[in-house]
């Protein structure tokens, strides 16, 4: 049984690498952008007034897959939820005093952290970072107050309307680029101001800023679903 | 010399990873393992993905320092597989949290991380 | 008209929006998703009936201001806005059935819900490979959330193995989708297909990774045991979304991709469609759990669909018509049997019996189980039957076998489990609660596939010349089944004859049609008549027996060999729910469905044969057939099911003894007849040459010898009285099939008396017996006995059977002995002659016993207070008794138009019947009705007073008088004078009985119960097992494409 078991593992990372081995065969060194891209180098900055390209893709050429991305971590906080969910409804909770040193750090760091997250958020247009990025700072501020404040009752509901609003506030704000602009998500719904600056490159930065929110909203869900079920009763 | 160029090593190591990955996949019994088995499986593929856009002697494509408006076409990487790896990142990140909250859930109901463990299902 | 992206942003914003509420709000948040949802269905059904009934190719939706591959653009064509419209309504319903699971699980679950419709929505419009891939993980994310609804172990596993099966399936396809974008430089599927540049290998193994992952999420055989886990797990109304929901959406995206390919894929899809269909039903017939059987059902139908696709270039233009009605009936019953099931929570398909609680839930699964067989008149028969004649014209004969063999054994368990349904023993302990908003889905689900049936029917190449007026017939008996049983027969009787009186006019001219549907309808409404001794309701019979003499009028009428292969299955339909209604036949309908799926399927491929390199379906195509062999065998043999020849009859006895008193002599004396019927018409339209150059005549000759020396041996050791009979029907049927074979005037002129005979005869003695078994309620004769005192009538009907059916002078049945070895002796046919002759001889031995053991000999003591058989038994006894007796007398009054008939079809224009007023004559002698009647006669009444007269001083001997009883009784059933009548024959003759043919099916039976149940174990239940299949699969297709 065993040696059957191998000899089909063995047969399967060896057939792999031999596809692998077919596309890497196959694969040259590029040295030009291949003509979708290229339309994104030469037109992007002008019809999108964002100076990271990256982001305009990100928020508006393809911005139907990053309201697919929102939606994934919005479904996994919601399933989390759904799954660690206890029948008998109430929790109980292991509470133990956070030590001085963390809680009198975290009252420094968690405004800085907070803060770094917003910007990287904000400057998504101009910067490296963005949204998810941003929002993944966010998160890890909400770590903290979680580990330095763990006897407060944390507001779910403070997450949950960050989330449910900036959420159907990307949505609005795409509508808006149909009425408005070209089409479902199009960023010239706003001017799009001075290249390079803050205030430019149309909606990108606000839907930015939403989904930084909404990504910090539901990554802080997720931690906070998993935080809950520290200590609980075993159910069996 | 091809192999030894930076994309070259880079998206060889990304099927190598790869490699890893499915091993792990499919050899390891412990779910967590498995768990992280698939991380390396996600890893890799992005890892592919950045080196299939990656242009030798290209900067960022970030409008800037170093980048002209004018001349951005010739002077950038592909900015999109950096979006796409972005979203890709996401979607792993989605998947592996519910693979460990199942996992939880599955230890609590079967006190084991054994995938062989759970198979009252079958036939 | 509105555009389509508000469908994906109204549904999302409502999902965000409902993260908001907490349990007060529960109601009104329900409230508002189901308004998301509707607002959905509504744009795209209105889409839909926009693009269909317009001129307008579709609408091209761009997204962020820029054109396409720069930017994401959806698509909304006639099939998007099909399949959108079929994914929100089961969307909307899905949501309403999952009411109390939600509430149960809290608002977020439905949130899950709600976004796992709108990413449905995008796979299908989406043309962008990156946004199909994101979209794609978002319905996958959604259902692994609600696998978990049913909280529990099993479902934890199931989620778990769903996502570690899916985490590796999306990973190939992100890398196949990373490769494409390397070698293709775009993501946009348009674009793509535009730009000509020559493909380069590289991006082949890519898309290879792309579809293949596709393909994989379609659950292909046998790496799909995750999806199965899933099935069997979770909720029911979870189980409806995958089977039908994101089964349709896969299935688009697979459809949507394959142009991408420069590969052929198209001979791989054939062929793993047709493994998934094959294999996947093959061990749901080991299966007990509902919903895993309907998982396998389910993957098995996808798998199909999937076949389809791959055959689509033989298909043409039929290819959309095929498609749409094999998945509309998919898509409508599979949702449609998990509601049910989530309705009744019986996970062991035996329990299903509660089903019988609810008479709307069960007719609703009878009708998805129909449905999912392809009978008609549901979509799938038309896709089938058009498949199957597209397959024959490109002679794909080995993909049209091997979609009938899955589909024969998809028959096989469904069929199982209705029986369970309907027969099965139902726990009353058990509580169940039918909850009203489980049923509405089901309910609008019945609704659309009965309005999916009507389009289908008038959208098919052939369908609006059908006759529905029986189908509607039908369905308003259904409706009106809460009426008392006499109210409903009566309605039934009156429909029948104004039915017939309307169709008179049309077969007047033809003899043959003339004869055969006397037979259905006189002996239909005579059949009826007895049904008036039925108390109560009777629910659910009427519907039926209306159906299957539809059927069988139907096969008179049809002018084309698909209105005659409608008509055929409606019949078996029909006449299979009528003898499963019987208190003990669950097995032997099952057995009589099976064997009749069968030989419909031979039917079907015989008449696809014909129709290779026609345009038409004119019943005349069966004479220029270019493989005549095949189409005559085929046919034959599928004919020969239903008058159960030898080797084929094994489900006969069962099925018409273990029927209700009043069914089986409409199973028996009318509905073998359809078999006749259809040999005849196979025989006229082909014509005889054929068959002689292959010496299929000679074969079906000794067919009918062997049949009617066995049936009536074996008639001839049953203790069960219907069974005897039953029996005795092998037999007769076999003399009809060997006259058939002569095909000579004479033979045949044999083979159509004889088919009246038989329907008078048998249908007289299934009454009579009928009548004596619901008063003594037993069929066994040994536990009868003397029962002449009591039941004279029926004694003397049972008598006059037996005469006519032993071919004793002067009945009708001497007029059928002596036409019969006329026909033997001018054939030539000896040897086969003395078989019969054999046979006959033997058939006086179980009339004998018939009459004997039961009205004869020493009366039981616990029937000494039963009445003679209900009065509406009698009466259509009384009719058949004159019936025989005019035909005794008066034979030329059907023998001269069929002579005239048969002379005049070019066919037997030599060696007719000379007739003298009513005297027939051959070259070997002659024979009058009437005058043997009277020579008979005469010396019968001779006899009879000479026995009186001798028997004056004879001693009367009390019942009781044991004096000459010397043994003592072990069994008291063993003293009785009947029991074992004919052992020492059966030491003699018994070892042709030994049932060899019954060793013979039970055998294939048992090899493929065992070897689903082998294979089935490869499903281990370990998840990383399920991923090396995955893997194993991947690596078997590669090499077979490159």
């Amino acid at each position: 049984m065993k040696i059957l078991r191998n000899s089909a593992l063995l047969l399967i990372v060896g057939f792999m690498a031999w596809m692998m081995i077919h596309l890497y065969g196959q694969y040259e060194s590029r040295d030009a952008l291949n003509p979708v891209a290229e339309y994104y180098a030469v037109n992007g900055p002008e019809e999108t007034g964002a100076a990271n390209l990256v982001t305009s893709i990100v928020v508006t050429y393809r911005g139907l897959d990053t309201l697919g991305e929102v939606t994934i971590l919005f479904l996994t906080a919601a399933i989390i939820g759904l799954l660690l969910r206890t029948e008998k409804g109430s929790r109980k909770k292991s509470v133990r005093e956070s030590s001085e040193f963390l809680s009198t750090a975290s009252g420094i760091l968690i405004p800085v952290i907070t803060l770094i997250g917003i910007y990287i958020f904000m400057n998504g247009h101009l910067t490296p970072g963005g949204g998810f990025q941003g929002g993944a700072v966010l998160a890890s501020s909400f770590i903290l107050v979680l580990l330095a404040i763990s006897n407060k009752r944390i507001g779910h509901r403070l997450l949950d309307y960050t989330e449910a609003i900036s959420g159907i506030s990307f949505i609005l704000l795409g509508i808006l680029g149909i009425l408005l602009a070209g089409g479902f998500l199009d960023n010239r719904i706003l001017p799009l101001g001075n290249f390079g600056t803050l205030f430019s490159a149309g909606a990108i930065p606000v839907i930015y800023s939403l989904i930084g929110l909404k990504v910090g909203a539901e990554l802080s869900n997720v931690i906070l679903e998993l935080n809950q079920i520290q200590g609980e009763e075993e159910e069996l | 010399m091809k192999i030894f160029e930076l994309e070259n090593i880079s998206m060889a190591a990304g099927f190598l990873l790869l490699m890893v990955g499915i091993w792990g996949i499919i050899s390891q019994r412990n779910i967590i393992k498995m768990i992280i088995s698939f991380s390396i499986v996600d890893t890799s593929i992005h890892l592919l993905l950045v080196s299939i856009g990656y242009i030798r002697n290209r900067t960022a494509p970030i409008i800037g320092e170093g980048v002209t408006k004018t001349d951005a076409a010739t002077q950038i990487t592909d900015p999109v597989p950096q979006a796409l790896v972005l979203t890709a990142i996401v979607i792993g990140v989605g998947i592996t949290a519910l693979l460990l909250t199942y996992s939880l859930k599955l230890y609590r109901h079967n006190r084991s991380l054994e995938i062989n463990h759970f198979n009252s299902l079958k036939w | 008209m509105v555009n389509p992206i508000y469908i994906i942003a109204v549904l999302l914003g409502t999902a965000f929006l409902l993260g908001l509420f907490r349990k007060k709000g529960f109601e009104f948040g329900m409230a508002l998703g189901m308004l998301a949802i509707a607002f959905a269905a509504v744009i795209s059904v209105h889409w839909f009936i926009h693009l269909y009934s317009g001129t307008e190719g579709g609408l091209n939706i761009y997204t962020a201001g820029s054109k396409p591959p720069f930017s994401i653009n959806l698509f909304m064509g006639v099939e998007e806005s099909f399949f959108m419209s079929a994914i929100n309504i089961l969307g909307l319903l899905g949501f309403i059935y999952l009411f109390r699971a939600f509430r149960e699980q809290g608002l977020k679950s439905s949130v899950l819900f709600l976004v796992l419709i709108m990413g449905m929505n995008v796979l299908i419009m989406s043309r962008d490979i990156f946004n199909l891939f994101v979209f794609l993980e978002i319905v996958s994310i959604a259902l692994a959330g609600l696998i978990y609804l049913k909280r529990g172990k099993e479902s934890a596993a199931a989620g778990f193995k769903y996502l570690i099966a899916i985490g590796v399936i999306s990973a190939m396809l992100l890398i196949g989708i990373s490769f494409f974008y390397l070698f293709a430089g775009t993501l946009n599927i348009d674009d793509y297909l535009q730009s000509n540049t020559l493909p380069v290998k590289g991006i082949s193994v890519a898309i290879f990774l792309m579809l293949i992952a596709i393909l994989l999420e379609l659950k292909p055989f046998p790496a799909n045991g995750w999806a199965l886990d899933v099935y069997e797990a979770a909720h029911p109304g979870i189980s409806a979304m995958i089977s039908s929901g994101t089964a349709t959406a896969s299935i688009f995206l697979l459809y949507k991709l394959l142009p991408l390919s420069s590969l052929d894929w198209l001979p791989y899809l054939t062929v793993i469609g047709a493994v998934t269909f094959v294999g996947s039903n093959l061990l749901g017939i080991v299966q007990k759990n509902s919903n895993r059987l309907l998982g396998y059902s389910s993957i098995g139908q996808i798998g199909l669909m999937i076949a389809i696709i791959g055959l689509a270039p033989r298909l043409g233009d039929h290819f959309n018509f095929i498609f749409v009605s094999i998945f509309i009936s998919h898509f409508l019953a599979k949702a449609g049997l998990f509601w049910i099931s989530g309705i009744i929570m019986r996970s062991n398909i035996r329990e299903w019996s509660v089903l019988r609680r609810n008479r709307l839930s069960l007719f609703m699964f009878g009708l998805f189980i129909l449905m999912l067989i392809g009978f008609p008149p549901f979509p799938s028969f038309y896709g089938k039957w058009q498949l199957v004649m597209d397959l024959a014209q490109h002679k794909s004969f080995v993909w049209i076998a091997v979609i009938l063999a899955g589909s024969f054994i998809e028959g096989i368990y469904l069929f199982r489990w209705f029986g369970y349904a309907m027969k099965e023993q139902d726990d009353e302990e058990k509580k169940i609660i039918f909850q009203w908003e489980k049923l509405i889905p089901p309910i609008v689900f019945s609704v659309l596939a009965l309005g999916a049936s009507y389009y289908t029917n008038n959208l098919s190449l052939l369908g609006p010349t059908l006759n529905l007026i029986p189908i509607y017939f039908i369905l308003a008996l259904f409706v009106l089944d809460f009426l008392p049983a006499f109210v409903k027969n009566s309605l039934v009787i009156a429909g029948m004859i104004i039915y017939s009186v309307l169709l008179y006019p049309s077969i007047a001219d033809d003899t043959l049609r003339l004869i055969f549907g006397g037979i259905f309808m006189v002996g239909g409404v005579l059949t009826l008549f007895a049904g008036y001794s039925e108390k109560g309701k009777r629910e659910g019979f009427f519907p039926f027996a209306v159906m299957m003499y539809a059927g069988l009028i139907g096969l008179i009428q049809a002018e084309n060999l698909f209105q005659f292969f409608f008509s055929w299955e409606i019949m078996t339909l029909g006449s299979y729910i009528l003898i499963i209604r019987g208190k003990k036949s669950m097995k032997h309908a099952l057995n009589y469905m099976l064997f009749s799926l069968g030989g419909a399927y031979l039917i079907f491929i015989g008449f696809a044969l014909s129709h290779i390199g026609q345009v038409t379906f004119d019943l005349q195509t069966l004479s220029s057939t270019i493989l005549p062999g095949w189409t005559y065998t085929l046919i034959a043999i599928g004919f020969l099911t239903k008058t159960a020849a030898i080797g084929l009859h094994i489900w006969l006895p069962g099925a018409h003894a273990e029927a209700e008193s009043d069914v089986s002599p409409m199973v028996s004396g009318i509905l073998l007849k359809a078999g006749v019927f259809g040999l005849v018409l196979l025989f006229l339209l082909m014509g005889a040459e054929q068959a002689e150059q292959k010496n299929l005549l000679y074969i079906l000759g000794w067919l009918g010898a062997i049949t009617a020396l066995g049936g009536n041996l074996m008639a001839v050791f049953q203790e069960d009285a219907k069974r005897l009979l039953a029996y005795s029907s092998v037999g007769n049927l076999g003399y009809i099939l060997f006259a058939l074979a002569f095909v000579t005037h004479v033979g045949w002129m044999t083979a159509l008396t004889y088919s009246v005979n038989h329907f008078l005869f048998k249908t007289l003695l299934f009454l009579a017996i009928g009548g004596v078994v619901m008063r003594v309620k037993t069929h066994n004769m040994y536990e009868m006995g003397g029962l002449i005192k009591q039941m004279p009538l029926s004694f003397i009907a049972v008598l006059i059977g037996i005469i006519t059916l032993a071919g004793i002078p002067p009945l009708a049945g001497y007029g059928g002995k002596w036409l019969f070895y006329n026909a033997v002796l001018s054939k030539g046919w000896y040897f086969q002659g003395m078989f019969i002759f054999f046979a006959g001889t033997i058939a006086f031995l179980y009339c004998f016993k018939l009459i004997y053991s039961v009205f004869l000999g020493q009366p039981k003591d616990k029937f000494r207070q039963v009445k003679e058989a209900p009065v509406w038994y009698l009466i259509p006894q009384i009719i058949l008794i004159i019936g025989i007796m005019v035909f005794s007398a008066r034979p030329d009054l059907l023998l001269k138009p069929v002579g005239t008939m048969l002379s005049q079809s070019n066919y037997f224009p030599t060696d007719p019947l000379n007739w003298e007023n009513v005297t027939a004559s051959t070259d070997l002698g002659y024979w009058s009705g009437y005058k043997i009647m009277l020579v008979i006669g005469v010396m019968f009444i001779i006899l009879l007073s000479w026995l009186l007269l001798m028997s004056r001083k004879a001693q009367k001997i009390k019942q009781f008088n044991i004096v000459y009883a010397g043994e003592r009784p072990f069994k008291p059933e063993t003293t009785h004078f009947s029991h074992n009548m004919f052992s020492h024959f059966y030491k003699a003759l018994g070892f042709l009985s030994i049932p060899v043919v019954s060793a013979f099916w039970n055998g294939l039976n048992s090899v493929t119960h065992s070897m689903a149940e082998n294979t089935r174990k490869i499903y281990s239940g370990n998840g990383q097992t399920y991923i090396v299949h995955i893997m194993l699969y991947i690596i078997i297709i590669y090499m077979l494409m490159f």
